[in-house]
């Protein structure tokens, strides 16, 4: 009796996948049959004022088709793009790949501040609502973002984007396929790295709730290791990190990733006061967009 | 703070973690008589805000000993909580009765431990822990009065990324009191885990006294003796 009783709990041990993964992603707390965005009544990190209003003509909502190398069939995701789709042969353009929380409609306000960099609309801003979330098909997975974000480079590309006037722009999860598209060959390769909030590892986040040096592996699967990843990062970076960010620790994790980038030229952020969704709002919107727009046309 | 949900979700999963590692479960505090096996169960854990509520964690271990002799109990535990996660953790101890005691002054036992935790060839730890212990018995049923300070070692020297491991000592005041009958006994168990270290930015929202330092966890244990 004993040695079945032992058995059991042994074959719990090795059997057994409560794992932390599915944890990463939290889409759609606030549900949405459409996208409302500027009417989106939800809960949101900050409001702009009127004038930052981006004109209807502006904004586009459509769909793409995305699939990862171990799909077999694509998945429909919905993106949006601000600016003139027919100037993106010449504009350069913001790839914004949003945090792991609800769906485009939270984090529109952000992706309509930037698309007040310098002036408004001077650059266009893409951004796509990773599988699972809003109205994209799908479930989120770690391969899944890199896909996501792949496709719409991919339409970018077809529209006429080049390299060179491709920035790709990283908010907390978002901080995982813009480090991983600057760092392997893609689509595109962008030509600047701006990381908002970003986390190190999987593994951090592990240790940083032990508080003891335990393998990431006990608890997660995830493979997603931005510190490493960064590493191979060449293009200039732009941080930004809240001091009082209660969640992604700026000196266990945003400081690792900004200290391991070894590129031409990398410039740092230090939000005091700020938390993890507020960095533009306590930073100041019109500080925010200068440091974003002067890193991208500077460096 | 604005708490985002997915902070709210993060606590659950993460308060496994802390849980744990970071928790010893209740342990043998007088050992067995000489011969005699005891099996127990223990469940609890810190106590962490969740919504509106103050909840403690459930934190499985299923535990044996044996009287190696009437001051020496050898003992393993196993974690079922840990075990759900894929990791073979068990903790491999003895308690040793030191002094006996004598009116108001404490029995005195201690116990060191082996807490071997296992996935893979690529991740494994071995955490040595040690507990002094102090105990009265009284009553006709022998009920027992114990406080203990557990104390929990980390010697890696450095975390993920090459950064410095500032933590190698977590230690755990521990009060706690068991009931005893013939063939069963129960024990409550209030510990203060990790007062030296700081509980801020942790994700978890920690109930503590100690507001910004360590947790404060509850645990209660059945044991049957043979």
């Amino acid at each position: 009796m004993k040695k079945i009783f032992f058995s059991i709990l042994i074959g719990i041990s090795f059997t057994s996948c409560l794992r932390l993964d599915d944890n990463l992603y939290n889409p759609n707390v606030t549900k949405i049959t459409s996208y409302k965005l500027d009417n989106y009544t939800g809960d949101i990190d900050f409001r702009l004022d009127a004038s930052y209003q981006i004109h209807d003509s502006l904004i586009h909502i459509f769909q793409l088709y995305s699939q990862a190398a171990d799909e077999s069939n694509p998945t429909k995701i919905y993106a949006l793009y601000i600016g003139n789709t027919n100037n993106i042969a010449t504009d350069t353009v913001i790839m914004y790949c949003h945090g792991n929380r609800d769906h485009m409609d939270f984090y529109w306000p952000r992706a309509k501040l930037l698309a007040n960099t310098k002036n408004k609309n001077r650059f266009g801003v893409m951004m796509v609502d990773y599988r699972g979330y809003g109205l994209s098909e799908g479930a989120p997975t770690e391969n899944g973002l890199y896909a996501d974000v792949d496709a719409a480079l991919k339409w970018l590309k077809n529209k006429g984007l080049t390299n060179n006037r491709l920035v790709i722009y990283g908010f907390s999860m978002g901080s995982a396929p813009a480090t991983r598209l600057s760092s392997e060959d893609y689509s595109m390769k962008p030509s600047k790295l701006i990381l908002e909030a970003p986390f190190a590892s999987a593994e951090v986040m592990v240790q940083d709730a032990s508080g003891i040096a335990m393998p990431g592996t006990f608890f997660t699967d995830l493979k997603i290791n931005n510190a490493e990843e960064i590493k191979k990062v060449q293009q200039p970076f732009l941080w930004m990190h809240g001091e009082s960010d209660n969640f992604i620790n700026i000196n266990t994790h945003g400081a690792i990733v900004y200290g391991a980038h070894t590129g031409i030229y990398k410039e740092a952020h230090r939000i005091a006061n700020a938390e993890h969704g507020n960095v533009p709002d306590i930073f100041g919107f019109q500080n925010y967009l200068a440091a974003v727009g002067n890193f991208i046309t500077n460096h | 703070m604005k708490i985002y949900p997915f902070f709210l979700k993060c606590t659950f999963a993460y308060l496994f973690i802390t849980t744990q590692f970071a928790c010893s479960p209740i342990k043998f505090i007088k050992p067995l008589k000489k011969n005699q096996h005891g099996a127990m169960v223990s469940l609890g854990g810190p106590l962490i805000k969740y919504g509106s509520a103050t909840i403690p964690i459930p934190f499985l271990t299923a535990n044996y000993g044996y009287g190696i002799d009437s001051t020496l109990t050898g003992f393993a535990s196993f974690n079922v909580t840990s075990a759900l996660f894929g990791n073979f953790q068990m903790e491999l101890g003895a308690t040793k009765q030191l002094l006996k005691q004598k009116k108001y002054f404490p029995s005195i036992s201690f116990t060191p431990v082996a807490n071997i935790i296992f996935r893979n060839k690529d991740a494994y730890k071995l955490y040595p822990q040690i507990a002094m212990n102090a105990f009265w018995e009284y009553g006709k049923r022998k009920n027992l009065i114990y406080f203990s300070l557990d104390n929990w070692f980390e010697f890696a020297k450095k975390r993920a990324h090459e950064v410095k491991q500032t933590n190698h000592w977590i230690f755990m005041p521990t009060a706690g009191h068991i009931f005893t009958g013939k063939k069963w006994s129960f024990t409550v168990e209030a510990k203060i885990i990790a007062p030296n270290l700081s509980n801020e930015k942790l994700v978890v929202e920690y109930q503590t006294p100690l507001k910004n330092n360590g947790a404060f966890g509850i645990y209660l244990g059945c044991t049957r003796k043979f």
